[in-house]
């Protein structure tokens, strides 16, 4: 025993953790940024777009939101880092045609600078584009509560699916966050926020159900987070979504519980094939995704006739 | 010892090569993780690789220059700021460490009252806080905990209230607040069950920090460590493991307290322990049997056992086994252990053993064999040299 041979200097430490992220996708953040970056403003966006085209004819649209404010610590920053592998996943096990996938993130419109940050729906790096200009708000409300609804009311007003106009299959949204939405979907928010007028308040329950005509929507509550595990807050999520709220325990897992959720919804695998999958590609994450999926329903998002691949192997490849 | 979790524990007063033994185990066969059951950042454990990379672990596990994954359980005293620095001298394998959110945290001001108060020196203190951090705890319900660091209200709360009851020091709260939420934003932090995960997923090795003989309660009052250093943190984490004790062919005591068999007049030069600030000299002796006997005994036993240093023998001619002491005239050749949790027994012991010497010594011709009757337990990890390839691995029986 005894070493002390390390430097116990607290502003050495900072520095050094913060050093230590220096390859950070969060640049835009990170560089002291404080309003939402341009791209990702709602202000004024009409449509974020999932479109089929010949390179990707058969798109499925998948978005993550995450909460960025403080009570999710360092979870935002552990979702950066995993997140860009999420395309890879799906699409070396096929678990999605064409997947599409937009980032963004949730913070609280009461009192936040960035309360609601959306990219577009992207089929190659470039939603990682997306990522790094994400800002980390880390404030919050410590109501227990983030303006989730605002994302739900842009979700389900201000995004088109080809996937669903051409083929009658939803997107997926996964909201990965430790607090509760809202009541209400509050009109000068909306305006302030993304530029609508609303001609009254709409509430929680309301706006989820016109999105869930759009995306089968999953929230996923990581037991690392703040309130993680809180009952309060589960009770609440799951009397909005039922069993599609999914408690993660390992974070390292979001990107396989991500996939494996969309698998399961495309009828590309069952659980257990997919945990295999999971371990014929070197991931450990299959404890901690068998567990969040454990209770999920299987019930596909195919609303018509099942969907057959005619075009040959997907387009899609990670640049 | 295949598919089985290992526990690593040091049967003498620590120093006895955990981490050569907890690198060479990493090196063997494909391991989850190394678990951390014990100590902080006060720990030093020694690794040395065959390409001759050497890195001396406090709060990483020795496995880590293998890429096997650290993960240190709530039975840690995780300080964030020398955390940085060790991270930093390993090139920051974060994506390798995870961190029990219940872990307790070791602020600047526990190291302040620790350095500060000199009583406490003699209580086998490094001067890094780890005891101030237990103690704290002990009578203070809202102790600063890893997980407070993500909730920069809580932890600034709970951290002023450590410096309200101990005294300031050099930082100011604001940046310590800073670098601990900093130190959040880079390193995992889980739950207890992330162990039970680890667990799952394959063997992993337990790497115990400090000695039995230092252990809290089995050591020699008041010369110990806050620090449950038997298997029972491994107990309370893994229903089922191997127990493996690492000796040294010498035995060795960083720090003041009883050393029976203490020799300076021996030629062992220690490569990596030398002097320091808070601890004194690094003393070495003559293998101490009685002393390893009485720590085999109080942590149950083991299934096997690792020596180290058996190189050194041959180039110590004069280094001997004492298989007996000598006290107020009379033969003692077992200290018997007491009764549970009784410090005031712990300390007679200790008395007793500064009045004791040596009753006899000698010189084996097999030291692995001689130290494997003497312990009654087989050995399965030879160790002749710092890096994995002089270790010699035998089967578990």
């Amino acid at each position: 025993m005894g070493s002390g041979r390390w430097s116990t200097d607290v502003y050495t430490a900072a520095a050094d953790y913060r050093a230590a992220r220096g390859q950070s996708a969060f640049a835009y953040s990170d560089g002291g940024a404080r309003t939402v970056h341009p791209d990702l403003d709602p202000q004024g966006v009409f449509m974020r777009e999932s479109r089929d085209s010949d390179e990707h004819p058969f798109s499925t649209p998948i978005a993550v939101l995450f909460d960025v404010t403080g009570s999710m610590g360092n979870v935002p920053r552990v979702l950066q880092t995993k997140l860009p592998q999420l395309l890879g996943l799906l699409t070396r096990k096929n678990y999605a045609i064409d997947p599409q996938l937009m980032f963004g993130a949730i913070g609280d419109a009461t009192c936040d600078r960035a309360p609601l940050q959306i990219g577009q729906f992207e089929s190659d790096n470039r939603m990682d584009d997306d990522l790094a200009n994400i800002v980390l708000e880390g404030g919050g409300g410590g109501q227990k509560r983030e303006s989730y609804e605002l994302a739900l009311y842009f979700m389900a007003r201000h995004t088109i699916l080809d996937s669903m106009i051409n083929r009658g299959r939803r997107g997926y949204l996964f909201i990965i966050g430790d607090e509760m939405p809202y009541p209400w979907v509050k009109p000068g928010e909306v305006k302030a926020v993304i530029g609508d007028e609303l001609p009254r308040k709409i509430a929680t329950e309301d706006i989820l159900h016109e999105l869930q005509r759009k995306f089968d929507v999953y929230y996923i509550l990581p037991t690392a987070a703040g309130w993680g595990g809180d009952k309060e807050v589960l009770a609440r999520w799951k009397s909005l979504l039922g069993q599609n709220v999914l408690e993660l325990d390992d974070l390292d897992a979001v990107c396989e519980t991500i996939a494996l959720t969309v698998g399961l919804g495309e009828d590309a695998i069952d659980l257990d094939e997919g945990i295999a999958d999971l371990s014929d590609v070197g991931s450990v994450a299959g404890g901690s995704v068998g567990r969040a999926l454990a209770r999920l329903p299987r019930n596909p998002v195919v609303r018509d006739a099942p969907f057959e691949i005619t075009a040959g192997p997907s387009g899609n490849q990670r640049l | 010892m295949s598919g089985e979790h290992v526990a690593v524990v040091d049967l003498g007063y620590g120093d006895a090569g955990k981490g050569t033994v907890v690198d060479a185990l990493c090196a063997e066969r494909e391991i989850s993780a190394v678990i951390r059951f014990n100590g902080g950042a006060q720990a030093a454990h020694n690794v040395i690789t065959e390409d001759g990379r050497h890195h001396t672990f406090a709060q990483f596990g020795s496995g880590t220059l293998r890429g096997v994954p650290t993960h240190l359980t709530r039975f840690c005293v995780v300080d964030p700021l020398a955390l940085a620095a060790e991270a930093k001298a390993l090139g920051n394998p974060f994506h390798l460490l995870t961190v029990d959110g219940d872990a307790l945290l070791a602020t600047p001001w526990h190291r302040a009252a620790n350095q500060r108060n000199r009583a406490t020196r003699r209580h086998g203190t490094c001067g890094m806080g780890i005891g101030e951090t237990m103690a704290y705890a002990l009578r203070a319900p809202d102790a600063p905990r890893i997980a407070d660091t993500l909730r920069p209200g809580r932890l600034r709360r709970r951290l002023a209230a450590v410096r309200d009851a101990l005294g300031d020091c050099e930082f100011p709260l604001d940046d310590v607040v800073d670098a601990f939420t900093a130190f959040a934003r880079t390193v995992r932090i889980v739950h207890d069950d992330h162990t039970d995960r680890l667990l799952a997923e394959g063997p992993c090795v337990f790497e115990g920090a400090q000695g039995v003989l230092l252990d809290e309660w089995h050591g020699w009052h008041p010369h110990t460590t806050w620090s449950t250093t038997t298997f029972d943190n491994v107990a309370a984490l893994c229903p089922a493991f191997r127990r493996l004790g690492v000796v040294r062919t010498y035995t060795t005591r960083h720090g003041p307290g009883p050393f029976v068999t203490e020799a300076p007049e021996l030629d062992l030069p220690e490569a990596h322990n030398g002097r320091d600030a808070w601890q004194g000299a690094f003393r070495t002796g003559h293998f101490d049997a009685v002393a390893h006997r009485y720590a085999m005994e109080v942590t149950g036993g083991v299934d096997a056992l690792a020596v180290t240093h058996l190189d050194v023998p041959d180039r110590c001619p004069d280094l001997r086994i004492c298989p007996s002491y000598r006290v107020d005239g009379e033969s003692w050749d077992r200290i018997v252990p007491g009764p549970p949790r009784d410090l005031d027994y712990q300390e007679r012991i200790g008395r007793r053993l500064l009045r004791a010497r040596p009753e006899s010594l000698y010189r084996p011709d097999d030291w692995a064999a001689e130290i494997s009757d003497l312990l009654n337990a087989p050995v399965v990890l030879e160790s002749h040299g710092p890096t994995t390839r002089d270790k010699r691995h035998r089967a578990f029986t």
